[in-house]
């Protein structure tokens, strides 16, 4: 924790612009499946995302996107290729990395603010700032009535907000994503997706967001990047720069635009793959 | 048959010359986009007639 107390030291690439916060580059995964074939879940994926950015990974199912997702956290390893924070290689797991699954990993035994201190406590907070740090967070998310509830008694969508919560308390460098509002509701879905934008613009740069989709409409909403994905094996298709204030709305022209020529390139690749 | 009753533009250097200096603005800052990508979508947002936001977005293949 002391690094990152201390700030990170700007890296300079050698064309002046500051070094990425993420790379991969030329990223491979293969898996071997139950009847011993080697499966490429990953081909050869190069891609930077700088600091400050919000990239979202779009792409039909088995594309690969969460198995970049997870390399990224450090959960997973690539078979070759390689995948930087800060221009050195992804260690493992880490505080400066926060990452939203699905399903929302709550303790269930702990309350839902306990959860939240929990996470504090393993980043160092001091113990009398746990609690104002943690009830502030889940003001945001509009949970201060049900701190002291167990995990179980909320619904999906104010479990997953209780996760966001305790993933953002955290401060970390970097958000991943892996389709964290996907089983939720229409209406939990947009609170978060609110929320998500809000604190992305008011960490004015300092945070990069990356996070992974098979909602387009999600990725033209929040992202400056959207990557397009083949489906299986998964290479990059497509790139879609938006530049367009926050926060932004489905109905924005730009949004609509971006979201029907997306999903053309999309569907195109879901028939080719066969997946849904 | 169409086109034939459209009256006669005024030549395009007329109309450059009527243009406002907002109006000049916004046109110049469309050129720079116009210029800087390959593919993509421009949106001017208007209020009131005038073009209060210029959006962006700009398509890369990738393979």
């Amino acid at each position: 924790m002391a690094d990152r107390s201390q700030g990170s030291v700007t890296l300079m690439s050698d064309r002046g612009r500051p070094a990425p916060k993420l790379s991969v580059e030329h990223l491979v995964k293969t898996r071997r499946s139950t009847s011993g074939e080697t499966v490429t879940a990953v081909d050869d994926v190069t891609f930077e995302v700088h600091q400050g950015e919000f990239l979202c990974l779009l792409g039909p199912s088995g594309c690969g996107k969460t198995t970049i997702l997870n390399i990224l956290a450090g959960l997973d390893e690539p078979t070759s290729g390689a995948a930087l924070l800060d221009g050195k290689p992804i260690p493992g797991p880490g505080p400066d990395r926060a990452v939203l699954f699905q399903e929302p990993a709550l303790f269930p035994w702990l309350s839902v603010v306990a959860n939240v201190e929990f996470a504090l406590k393993h980043v160092g907070v001091a113990q009398e700032e746990r609690r104002t740090r943690a009830m502030s967070w889940l003001e945001n998310v509009h949970l201060t009535g049900n701190a002291n509830a167990q995990p179980h008694e909320l619904s999906a969508g104010m479990r997953q907000r209780a996760v966001l919560a305790r993933a953002l308390a955290c401060d970390p460098d970097v958000l991943l994503g892996d389709e964290p509002f996907g089983a939720l509701d229409a209406q939990a879905r947009e609170l978060l997706q609110n929320e998500v934008q809000r604190v992305w613009v008011e960490s004015e740069g300092r945070k990069t967001f990356v996070f992974v989709t098979h909602n387009v409409r999600e990725a033209a909403l929040l992202a400056d990047r959207v990557l397009v994905m083949t489906a299986a094996p998964g290479r990059l298709l497509e790139e879609v720069r938006i530049h367009a204030p926050r926060p932004r709305n489905l109905d924005d022209a730009l949004v609509a635009r971006v979201v029907s020529e997306i999903h053309e390139v999309l569907m195109g690749e879901v028939s080719k793959g066969g997946s849904t | 048959m169409a086109e034939e009753q459209v009256p006669p533009d005024p030549s395009i250097q007329q109309r450059l010359a009527d243009l406002t200096d907002d109006e000049r603005l916004v046109l110049a800052k469309v050129a720079d986009i116009v210029r800087k990508i390959q593919y993509g979508t421009v949106v001017l947002v208007i209020q009131d007639g005038k073009v209060v936001q210029i959006e962006m977005a700009e398509k890369f293949r990738l393979r």
